[in-house]
């Protein structure tokens, strides 16, 4: 097979600024969501929820250092039939649609699926039917879909990357670069938003206060009181005598 | 410490305030006299990190009276960041430290007005009523903040040297306890908690207390306050109406932890050969001791 030779005007009018531009298009996402995303303001209750579970997360894991009145007072308070927190505490369910939640959603698609399809239909109209570059390693027919999306030539060697397939290549590769060039946490990045998004991770529902006291208190009700403190007399006694001795 | 401020550069001072904030420690002479020696034309070098250099000048220039500065840095801060309510609660405590109770606790209602679930302007204003010297009112105030944050571990610390003050001992001791949920591998927790229940006094309390010290101890055994701590409540369990053989036990217990302080005070202490002065204050307290009973 002859050895297929690329024109170096490819390189410069193809190649490059396919990832020049999703590397722009990044940073300018980037900066974007920056701008248009409103910090979400906790309302009182829910810290006070919040608090109050952290409090009796670590009353089940650290309340073997109380003695047991201590411990049990706690639990009282938390888990009385009558009077404890997590029974008398009523929490309005969270509403599911609220607007604020409808904006934050649309911003997001605006955000992440917008410029997705609009850059990427116009890379593909702009700079199809290229073969760019070639990968320094031969794959198998499988691999021809992927890597020669837009090039549909049966005698092509399956190495070879078309154009539409790079800009693709580039938007799931450009990460670490981002990560790079803009910190951690970066809005950069759509693949993340994405995979976000198929598992519902981006729209986590504020939790129903409800359900977690109900988690919260059944967890604290089966915690029983072992003191961790039990053994440390005898622990000291016999430090005192191994060292009078 | 002594620093030697001619020789600093303005990095060395970034990192010297960088590992003052970290530590949290306030070192607020030095940070004032290094501000007005070094970093303040330097200011725009530090980059980001000079928010957080600004906001602890700040505080350290309030605690020196220096408001000159303060009130420099904060209108450098609010120029940056206008409307800022971390800015405005700089203002209340700059009102605070002239003693302009009043306008502080104007400004922090009204950043309170703004963003309810903001915790620090509320203590704040405990704090103004802890520095009237108004401290039941301040444990009242105290008390409905915890009841909405309750997981603000500073703040049950502070509720417990509040009532400390008061010379409420149980309560006290329920603060401390929650202070020693959040961190159960202090030493210092677990010897403070044992300090109270030693002073609630009572055979149970003060075994209680033991077994505290004691904890304190196997955290960590150089800690001379909890070992004459231990020394204190098992002298005390010794000549108590317990089981004998308990008290045998407490009185082992006792000596041994006498021993372990007199053998580290001896290590530690500055002066030479003071063994002898040890011993003459041994016998003096000893005889304090009998006639005490």
């Amino acid at each position: 097979m002859t050895e297929l030779l690329i024109d170096p005007d490819i390189r410069v009018w193809v190649f490059l600024p396919i990832v020049l531009i999703t590397f722009l298009v990044g940073i300018v996402r980037h900066y974007v969501s920056i701008l248009i995303s409103t910090q979400k303001k906790a309302e009182l209750t829910q810290i006070q929820d919040s608090q109050a579970m952290i409090r009796a997360r670590l009353l089940r894991e650290n309340g073997k250092y109380l003695s047991a009145q201590s411990f049990s007072m706690r639990k009282n308070f938390f888990n009385n039939e009558e009077t404890g927190y997590f029974k008398t505490q009523k929490r309005a369910p969270v509403a599911q649609n609220s607007s604020a939640m409808l904006t934050d959603m649309v911003k997001g698609n605006f955000i992440n699926v917008l410029p997705m399809v609009i850059i990427g239909g116009w890379i593909n109209w702009m700079f199809s039917g290229f073969v760019t570059t070639k990968v320094p390693f031969p794959l198998t027919l499988r691999f021809k879909p992927m890597l020669q999306r837009g090039v549909e030539l049966a005698s092509l060697d399956a190495a070879w990357v078309s154009s539409a397939s790079w800009y693709f290549l580039n938007v799931f590769g450009l990460r670490s670069i981002y990560t790079l060039v803009l910190g951690e946490n970066n809005h950069a990045d759509q693949t993340q938003a994405q995979a976000d998004a198929m598992t519902g991770a981006a729209m986590t529902m504020p939790q129903d206060p409800k359900a977690a006291f109900k988690a919260e208190w059944e967890a604290l009700e089966i915690t029983e009181y072992h003191s961790a403190l039990k053994n440390i007399d005898a622990d000291m006694l016999s430090i005192a005598s191994a060292s009078s001795q | 410490m002594s620093l030697n401020y001619e020789d600093m550069s303005w990095s060395d001072v970034r990192d010297q305030f960088r590992k003052w904030r970290e530590e949290n420690g306030r070192h607020s002479e030095d940070v004032v006299q290094l501000w007005v020696a070094v970093l303040e034309d330097k200011l725009h070098k530090t980059g980001n990190e000079r928010h957080l250099i600004l906001e602890q000048v700040i505080i350290a220039a309030l605690d020196t009276a220096r408001f000159d500065i303060a009130a420099q840095c904060t209108k450098q801060l609010s120029i940056e960041f206008p409307g800022s309510l971390r800015v405005m609660k700089f203002k209340a405590m700059r009102y605070e430290a002239l003693e302009q109770y009043e306008d502080a606790e104007e400004v922090l209602n009204a950043i309170i007005a703004k963003d309810e679930t903001n915790a620090a302007p509320r203590k704040r204003k405990i704090a103004i009523l802890k520095a009237c010297g108004n401290r039941l009112e301040a444990i009242k105030e105290l008390n409905e903040y915890l009841k909405k944050f309750m997981s603000d571990q500073e703040a049950w610390h502070e509720l417990c040297s509040l009532y400390l003050a008061e010379a409420e001992y149980g309560k006290a001791a329920f603060c401390m306890e929650e202070v020693l949920l959040h961190n159960p591998h202090s030493h210092l927790i677990h010897q403070r908690l044992a300090e109270i229940r030693y002073t609630m006094g009572g055979v149970e309390n003060i075994e209680t207390a033991r077994t505290y010290y004691s904890q304190a101890l196997k955290l960590n055994p150089q800690n001379l306050r909890a070992l004459y701590g231990l020394y204190l409540s098992c002298s005390f369990l010794a000549n108590s109406r317990a089981v004998s053989s308990k008290r045998k036990e407490s009185q082992k217990l006792a000596q041994w932890a006498l021993e372990q302080v007199s053998a580290h005070t001896v290590k530690l202490s500055p002066i030479e050969h003071n063994d002898k002065l040890i011993a003459t204050l041994d016998n003096a307290f000893g005889s304090l001791d009998i006639k005490a009973n």
